[in-house]
């Protein structure tokens, strides 16, 4: 038997069948498989009239999978729980339950797209995702093909900009919000305000000092006294915080992102001798993680920013939202540890909201799903903080912009009304 | 590293100029299978385009970007034998040129001419310093590459766009074609990279070919023939390179999208294992690898999104143990299970020894008939 | 007609000094033996002359210094190196093995020609012409990488140790055919051989090395006459 002969014939054979496949294809017409026009008013993909199904593309392996897999369980869980009582009541009339699809994309914005791809034709709307990058892959693909990406877990501005984006809306605060909602309370304060910025080289840190800036322009009593940056990759700001222990601030602004930096940072100012009141951004503010290996109870005070209840707080133990929560995301969530990470109670938050605009929508479309999303106002979502809601209908920003201001108090974080 | 170019070489559909006459095989010969096939093939996939669904399609022209992507990894790795980790930089390097040009309102063409040569002259200078090292030292250099470059791409945010990255919806269908944006992107990829393939096809199995295996054999044999192995390490690099700036390019057709976890060196680490999976110093194994990228993570994502880690590192470790000279090698594999169970014990040996078969990655003259053996 | 001249050449591997002033000079035809017990510094005068180690003082191949050339440069000058352990491609067919030595060359013809006649000067790789290198054994892979050297059509060969490893009558065979070569091929030879017996069966004339550095010259004749030296430095 010659080998090269059968190889021959089977390339041989691999054409002749992919020209037949053409032929008997050919006359199925070339659409096919493509989402075409639909008619007015006609039910979009993904609906029924017993149940609507949800996309989402997030990373559930990789190094963000910890928070990726929040992302899936807080919504997973808040609609089980829903369906488990029959399901949500729409504005059509109809009583539908929810199905969750969701996807790994490992945070890898081709294998996110490749994701929405696969996902576009089965799902209403895609939701919940987290990350900038694999968010902003498909922003225009979903777009062109009309399908909603709604509350997605990024504070990339972009996605709260109603011209640019028309079927988008982000969930989170953008970064901006958290810098502004620090610069708000500091201006308030009644006292003078010596402040040292020091932020990540990035529409990170730039996003941060922005939002504060715009907060304590016109404040009087707020003087910048000194503004350095460093790089993601540095692996030492020791020199940062020497010069800006040197301007002897007594607010520092340290818009930063690297956890083992915020550590060597608070160390380093303790050192030195520089006893700031210290703002850190809400995902480097931990208490367990960050502040106690970083010694923060030398400082005066600590402060971030949150919208959403810590389920370990001693404070929500009694909770009867972080109860009602906590059970539905070990029963329907498949999440039976305590939530590590936020990004689960956001998502529970996500459910809630998505449910306003299921409630609110007159018909079983995507259109009037993203109308009915875009005009919710001051919705006091499960496990959010006093203070905060969630608002739709404010053309560039996210659903969540809102923030509560807090101050470490030894173990976990009280909000605080107002500076010192 | 076991690689087998030679006898891929048969079922890659490109005219087999320079093959020696082989008497049992006067099928082949004659002029209609021997251009016929190819021509089907050409019009298979002219067609295919037309007929699949916009999933399909997508997914088709995917695994074409990173097929394309593999094959210059092969050409610096599987034909050349130097470890090169740095592949997807060059990808992301495409990528991000072309998505540059694209948002200035370059031309097309001149976008696609930097996606060459930028990335070509970045992996030149890049082997010039690293090629000299030898050994690890590649390994450890073209590391660094891609563990730079995202950093790298998120500092530089006046032309990257930062975190945030770039996009560039740049191939719509044109206008009364009567194509869909899918069916268009696909003619896109299937153009370029068919065309990259059969350049480097030739570029194997032509004298540079040769001098790569040489290099790849023994170094020192390659200097007593005349053959610098600095030279030719630097000339493979940089056409890998170059070939990984045309799939940034494809990869901006398709994905329209680039940031700067485009180029993180987990991609890279992937590119590699594809590279293996597929075959190692094969044109063939190369497509193979390009599947692999993209198909395995949207089957472990239909099996079980939560588990997506755990199922490809198991299937990675089953098709090593299977077939340790990558998915290439299957037919043979299977050519060499059906003749063990039909020639009984006893009967004559089978033609070609395995580690015959096995070819290095060498493009020396066809010698298919010798292979036969005295069968 | 000198073609290959070394002027108190030296080289160390590291701290360690292992050429020591060595000087010879290697006629235009005819072969050329460097003797000398385990650790003269035979291999590393070959290596010098390939380029493969760096060197201070002259080294001078046809009228001109090549001292510091890399050793593709070398190669590529004419000067092919069979180095000890043979190195071939055990992937490739002996067949390619020889087709790969060619692969500077352009004239199709005479490439085939060549194959021809390294095939008739070894018989037994004409036996193996299909066989993979590396199913070859240790007398046919040393045939091999000879007859690969002289595929690249070079005005010299250096080899290293020919005998290395092989049975006695293997390692004759190797000779007979090295000695065919040298009176019919024209080529210059540089033969470096621990086995004296052997080495006097191919090279006209010799130099003896001993620590690094060349102790005596002369023809065949005069050094197998001297069995002083023999005892000494030839091991017997």
């Amino acid at each position: 038997m010659n080998r090269h002969f059968g190889s021959r014939q089977a390339v041989g054979i691999a054409a002749v069948s992919a020209l037949a496949l053409t032929l008997t294809a050919c006359g199925g017409g070339r659409d096919s498989g493509r989402s075409g026009d639909a008619a007015e008013g006609a039910p979009s993909p993904g609906i029924t009239d017993d149940s609507v199904t949800l996309g989402i593309t997030t990373p559930l392996s990789g190094a963000t999978a910890g928070p990726g897999t929040c992302t899936v369980a807080g919504v997973t869980a808040y609609f089980g729980m829903k369906n488990a009582e029959g399901g949500v009541e729409f504005g059509d009339g109809q009583t539908r339950t929810v199905e969750i699809e969701a996807l790994d994309d490992t945070y890898d914005p081709q294998q996110a797209a490749a994701n929405y791809d696969s996902l576009k034709d089965d799902v209403f709307a895609m939701t919940a995702g987290l990350g900038t990058p694999t968010n902003r892959a498909w922003r225009e693909a979903a777009i062109a093909d009309e399908v909603p990406q709604a509350l997605i877990m990024t504070g990339d501005p972009l996605f709260s900009d109603t011209e640019e984006s028309p079927w988008q809306l982000g969930f989170v605060p953008i970064y901006q919000n958290e810098g502004e909602a620090f610069g708000e309370l500091l201006a308030s304060s009644s006292e003078e305000h010596r402040v040292a910025i020091l932020s990540q080289n990035d529409d990170f840190g730039a996003g941060y000092v922005e939002g504060f800036k715009s907060a304590v322009e016109g404040a009087d009593n707020i003087e910048i006294v000194e503004e350095l940056t460093y790089e993601a990759t540095d692996t030492s700001v020791d020199a940062q915080i020497t010069q800006l222990a040197a301007s002897d601030a007594d607010v520092f602004f340290n818009a930063m992102s690297v956890t083992p930096l915020v550590i060597s940072a608070l160390q380093q100012a303790q050192q030195l001798n520089w006893l700031p009141n210290w703002f850190l951004p809400s995902n480097t503010s931990s208490p367990g993680a960050i502040l106690q290996p970083g010694g923060a109870d030398a400082f005066p005070g600590i402060y971030s920013v949150s919208f959403s209840k810590a389920p370990q707080s001693p404070a929500f133990a009694e909770d009867e939202d972080v109860q009602t929560y906590l059970s539905a995301l070990a029963e329907y969530g498949n999440y039976p540890d305590p939530p590590a990470f936020p990004h689960c109670q956001w998502s529970w938050m996500v459910g809630a909201t998505l449910e306003q605009a299921f409630m609110e929508m007159e018909e079983p479309t995507r259109d009037s799903f993203m109308e009915a999303l875009r005009s919710i106002e001051d919705f006091q979502a499960p496990l959010m903080l006093e203070g905060t809601a969630v608002t739709t209908s404010e053309d560039g920003q996210p659903a969540v912009s809102t923030l509560n201001v807090q101050k470490y108090n030894g173990t976990g974080y009280d909000t605080v009304e107002s500076f010192e | 590293m076991a690689s087998s170019s030679k006898t891929s070489a048969p079922t890659t559909p490109a005219p087999a100029s320079s093959a020696a006459a082989s008497s049992a095989s006067s099928f082949r010969q004659r002029p209609w299978v021997r251009w016929g096939a190819p021509l089907l093939l050409v019009v298979g996939l002219a067609v295919l385009p037309l007929v699949m669904t916009e999933s399909a399609n997508d997914t088709l022209a995917r695994i074409g970007v990173f097929a394309v992507a593999v094959l210059g990894l092969n050409v610096v790795m599987g034909y050349t034998g130097q470890v090169s980790l740095g592949q997807i930089f060059f990808l992301g390097l495409g990528a991000y040129v072309t998505a540059y040009g694209v948002q200035s309102g370059w031309n097309i063409g001149l976008v696609f001419v930097l996606t060459c040569f930028i990335p070509a002259v970045v992996g030149l200078l890049v082997a010039l310093a690293a090629a000299r090292l030898g050994g690890l030292a590649i390994a450890m250099v073209t590391i660094a590459l891609p563990i730079v470059g995202v950093p790298l791409a998120k500092r530089l945010s006046e032309f990257t766009g930062g975190s945030q990255g770039l996009s560039a919806r740049f191939v719509a269908a044109p206008e009364g074609s009567g194509l869909y944006d899918d069916q268009w992107q696909l003619y896109i990829v299937l153009v370029i990279g068919g065309i990259v393939f059969l350049l480097t096809y030739f570029l194997v199995r032509g004298k540079y070919g040769r001098a790569f295996a040489i290099v790849k054999g023994n170094e020192n044999v390659a200097s007593s023939m005349g053959i610098s192995p600095y030279r030719y390490k630097v000339l493979a690099f940089t056409i890998a390179s170059l070939i990984g700036g045309v799939s940034g390019f494809l990869y901006m057709v398709v994905v329209q999208y680039t940031s700067p976890e485009t180029m993180s060196f987990g991609h890279s680490i992937e590119l590699l294992v594809a590279m293996v999976i597929g075959g190692a110093g094969s044109i063939v194994g190369s497509l193979l690898g390009g599947v692999f990228y993209v198909v395995v993570p949207d089957i472990t994502n239909a099996i079980d999104p939560s588990l997506t880690a755990l199922l490809q590192g198991a299937l990675l470790l089953a098709v090593l143990f299977v077939l340790p000279g990558g998915l290439v090698s299957l037919p043979r594999a299977v050519m060499r299970g059906l003749r063990r169970s039909s020639t009984g014990r006893g009967s004559a040996a089978p033609p070609t020894t395995p580690s015959s078969t096995s070819g290095s990655g060498t493009a020396a003259e066809p010698t298919e008939t010798e292979r036969q053996g005295s069968a | 007609m000198t073609l290959l001249e070394l002027e108190d050449v030296t080289a160390s591997y590291g701290p360690v000094q292992v050429l020591d002033g060595v000087s010879l000079s290697v006629p235009d035809n005819g072969a050329f033996g460097i003797l000398g017990a385990n650790g003269a510094g035979k291999t590393t005068t070959l290596r010098a002359i390939s380029g493969a180690v760096r060197t201070s003082g002259r080294i001078v191949f046809d009228g001109k210094d090549i001292s510091g050339l890399r050793p593709d440069q070398v190669a590529a000058l004419g000067i092919a190196h069979v180095p000890e352990g043979r190195g071939s491609f055990g992937d490739l067919t002996v067949r390619e093995n020889l087709r790969v030595g060619a692969y500077l060359r352009k004239d199709r013809k005479g490439i085939d020609e060549d194959i021809d006649y390294c095939l008739d000067l070894f018989p037994n790789l004409q036996d193996r012409i299909r066989s993979n290198a590396s199913a070859l054994s240790g007398g046919e892979q040393q045939m091999l990488a000879v007859a690969r050297a002289i595929m690249s059509k070079p005005r010299m060969l250096l080899l290293d140790e020919a005998s290395l490893g092989l049975a006695p009558s293997t390692a004759k065979n190797v000779y007979d055919a090295i000695r065919r070569l040298r009176d019919e091929s024209g080529i210059a030879m540089v033969v470096v051989e621990q086995n004296a017996n052997l080495a006097f069966t191919v090279v006209d004339s010799a130099t003896v090395l001993e620590t690094g550095r060349s102790v005596l010259t002369g023809t065949s004749a005069e050094l197998k006459g001297m069995d002083e030296i023999r005892r000494a430095y030839l091991g017997g």
